[in-house]
């Protein structure tokens, strides 16, 4: 009873977005188990090496409408 | 001749099938009727299987989390346990008193729910305990939705009762999306990510970020930062995080006007708010009022002693849907708490003088969103 062949969609993935504390630079990378908004990570920053970043947002990215 | 004896046989059964179908929707007037239900039922167990499904995919999803801090073997006993415990709202018919009433149940209930997942998760730290809190309190949420439709659904079909039928039917397009919400909400909550109804909380934590301050807890899982702002005194509410919590702002407010004796320039509160069907998601509209969801507690509090006070209430509320809400934050809403930010240093530069306190309240669930 009540069964459903359809199968369940896809869950959008959030991206978290990190600021390197001593260049400023951001960048993003998938979310992942544990991060949360300002917390400090021992992450290696892609620009300058520094080994400390701050995130400053976790959310999902939106597709932009094209204007009409 | 062979030919106008066919005709005379297909004439013959044209009319008897006339006949009979005549005869049909004549002494069985409910015929279209019972057409249609058949069809809206089928329709609707369709639906109802989708909802089973979405049920069970996060239960699954609930138990195998959970799992992770505990050492249960009855951990499904125990969710079931869980899932359908209640809280029975007070009796109304003498209205006096019953804010504070509901209040003592509501929070008795919401303790004994987070201890309850506390004894049966012993080795989760204080901030996951809350969201795996919130993340049984989703299960609870998609469980309680597919038992009530198929309530009806069942209650339609032994009854035939085309209009409960009816009525199910015309709501399901909604239950369905409330439904899928609440499974991408359990994703949110398995794994701690920011929620779309976390964005006041979001912006209250940016306006303090970086600003000298003094933090302390107000009322239960409720803190709040002391600063001066261009001259004026801050006192900003929030949820403390970054587990799943919304804390108590109501109760948060009340006390910190009550120490200030009620000398408070203004109280400003930031909430999500339910937009309309064709809005831009991530919208900012500003009022007068106290802009808290819920069951209504925090919101009478806030509103009861602004009212004694004489302290204006200013609200900015974040437009998002329903669904918006409860799953992982979208970067409209999120580029929305820089908007809504610079917007309360205007209105706090505008409205509170040099020297008076102001309070602003950021609601919502703070999880995913940690301290500043």
């Amino acid at each position: 009873m009540f069964q459903s062949r359809q199968g369940l969609g896809k869950v959008p993935r959030p991206l978290t977005f990190l600021l390197c504390l001593n260049c400023k630079t951001e960048n993003s990378r998938p979310f992942k188990d544990g991060d949360y908004v300002f917390k400090e990570v021992e992450e290696k920053c892609p620009k300058c090496g520094e080994q400390r970043m701050v995130i400053t947002g976790i959310y999902v990215r939106e597709e932009r409408q094209q204007a009409r | 001749m062979q030919l106008g004896a066919q005709g005379d046989i297909t004439s013959l059964i044209a009319t008897l099938l006339w006949l009979l179908f005549f005869a049909i929707f004549f002494f069985y007037p409910s015929f279209s009727q019972r057409i249609q239900l058949s069809h809206m039922l089928r329709d609707l167990e369709r639906k109802l299987g989708r909802l089973k499904q979405i049920r069970d995919d996060v239960r699954s999803r609930t138990l195998q989390v959970l799992g992770g801090y505990s050492e249960r073997k009855d951990l499904d006993k125990e969710l079931d346990r869980l899932v359908n415990s209640f809280m029975i709202p007070p009796e109304s018919m003498d209205p006096y008193g019953v804010v504070y009433k509901l209040e003592h149940i509501a929070v008795t209930w919401e303790d004994s729910f987070e201890d309850m997942v506390r004894e049966l998760c012993p080795k989760a730290d204080r901030e996951r305990a809350k969201t795996l809190t919130n993340l049984v309190e989703v299960t609870r949420g998609v469980d309680l939705i597919y038992r009530i439709v198929r309530h009806f659904y069942l209650m339609g079909k032994k009854t035939n009762n085309i209009y409960l039928v009816l009525q199910l039917q015309m709501l399901m397009p909604q239950i369905m999306e409330i439904a899928e919400a609440y499974r991408q909400a359990s994703y949110a909550f398995s794994e701690g990510q920011p929620i779309g109804d976390g964005v006041g909380v979001l912006a209250v934590a940016k306006l303090v970020k970086d600003a000298e301050k003094k933090t302390y807890e107000i009322a239960k899982d409720t803190v709040v930062h002391e600063l001066v702002f261009e001259g004026r005194r801050l006192l900003a509410v929030r949820a403390a995080g970054p587990g799943g919590a919304v804390g108590r702002p109501g109760e948060g407010v009340k006390r910190l006007v009550e120490a200030e004796n009620g000398r408070v320039g203004a109280i400003i509160t930031v909430d999500a708010g339910l937009k309309l069907e064709g809005e831009e998601t991530g919208k900012i509209v500003e009022g007068i009022g106290v802009a808290i969801g819920g069951i209504g507690i925090d919101k009478y509090k806030i509103e009861e002693i602004a009212k004694e006070n004489r302290i204006p209430l200013y609200a900015f509320v974040i437009y998002e849907s329903i669904a918006e809400a409860i799953t992982p934050m979208k970067e409209s809403i999120a580029k929305a708490a820089d908007k809504v930010l610079e917007k309360i240093k205007a209105i706090i530069r505008e409205k509170v003088k040099e020297g008076e306190t102001v309070i602003v309240a950021g609601i919502g669930n703070t999880v995913g969103i940690g301290m500043t």
